[in-house]
């Protein structure tokens, strides 16, 4: 791009700035429209306020549901039962001595004396 | 600096930063009006203050971009929940009348204008309008000199070709 392409794009920005300078609000009469603002919106720090704690407590929400699902549900594993679809195998005869622990010095009925020295005739 | 000092500078700089101000609302003179109003309250109230690290003009403009963001923002969120709380905004679309006044040729270069990125706008605006240097006009966007040297030379070139393409 050359020069004079410059100085034409500079020619018409320095137009555009006289035409809008030619309609601007004076300096005092801006600061004074500053200062009435101010004066008329006192509620502005109080909305901030506002706005602030409403997000403190989003914040304290979002991170008390987090924290519970990192822990998940609590489970009583003692009251747990759980039932094997394969569970009907092993109820045999007899099936109750696996689930008891045997006493020393009792003898119990299904166990019977053996003759070791019998012979068939 | 001392509050009188202040006032003074920004009367010294006031047409230029309302210039500005219509710039960064996209020729709405309501809003721009309104943006400079918040930026000199702040300005005055030092909630936003000035620290010597650049000129008091690139810092002013600074300041006058992020406010009339602000209001962007506040405008777009109020079409968003129209709560009555919030007091009505201007539209965003430049006045009609002040548009009807205008040349034909400022029109066309506002409506080439229009078309370009936000960033090529702002960066031909502060250099051309302002007559800032690329590294001033960076510092004003709070982009990179290379990266508002881009938005420059980009910017002209669509520019010029705009109003090339209109009837001149």
């Amino acid at each position: 791009m050359s020069e004079r392409d410059d100085h034409d794009l500079r020619d018409r920005f320095q137009r555009l700035r006289h035409e809008d300078v030619a309609g601007v609000t004076s300096f005092h009469a801006t600061l004074a429209a500053a200062a009435a603002r101010r004066a008329a919106s006192p509620r502005a720090p109080a909305l901030r306020v506002a706005a602030v704690a409403a997000f403190i407590a989003v914040l304290a929400v979002a991170v008390a549901l987090a924290i519970r699902g990192r822990r998940g549900i609590p489970i009583d594993l003692a009251a747990a039962r759980w039932e094997a679809p394969s569970d009907f195998l092993l109820q045999v005869p007899g099936a109750e001595l696996l689930r008891t622990v045997p006493e020393l010095g009792r003898v119990t009925p299904p166990f019977h004396y053996v003759d070791t020295d019998w012979r068939t005739p | 600096m001392s509050p009188d000092a202040l006032e003074l500078e920004l009367e010294w700089l006031h047409a230029a930063a309302f210039g500005w101000a219509l710039a960064c609302c996209a020729g709405d003179r309501a809003a721009a009006e309104d943006a400079l109003q918040a930026s000199y309250l702040k300005v005055l109230d030092e909630s936003a203050r000035f620290d010597g690290r650049s000129s008091f003009r690139t810092w002013l403009f600074g300041v006058v971009r992020r406010t009339a963001a602000e209001q962007r923002r506040r405008a777009a969120l109020r079409r968003l929940l129209p709560l009555a709380v919030l007091e009505a905004a201007p539209d965003g679309r430049p006045d009609p009348a002040a548009a009807l006044a205008r040349a034909e040729a400022t029109r066309r270069l506002e409506a080439a204008l229009a078309s370009l990125s936000r960033r090529q706008r702002e960066v031909l605006h502060l250099v051309f309008y302002q007559d800032l240097s690329i590294a001033e006009a960076a510092a004003v966007v709070g982009v990179s000199v290379g990266t508002a040297r881009t938005h420059y030379e980009r910017g002209k070139t669509a520019l010029r070709r705009l109003l090339e393409e209109e009837p001149r």
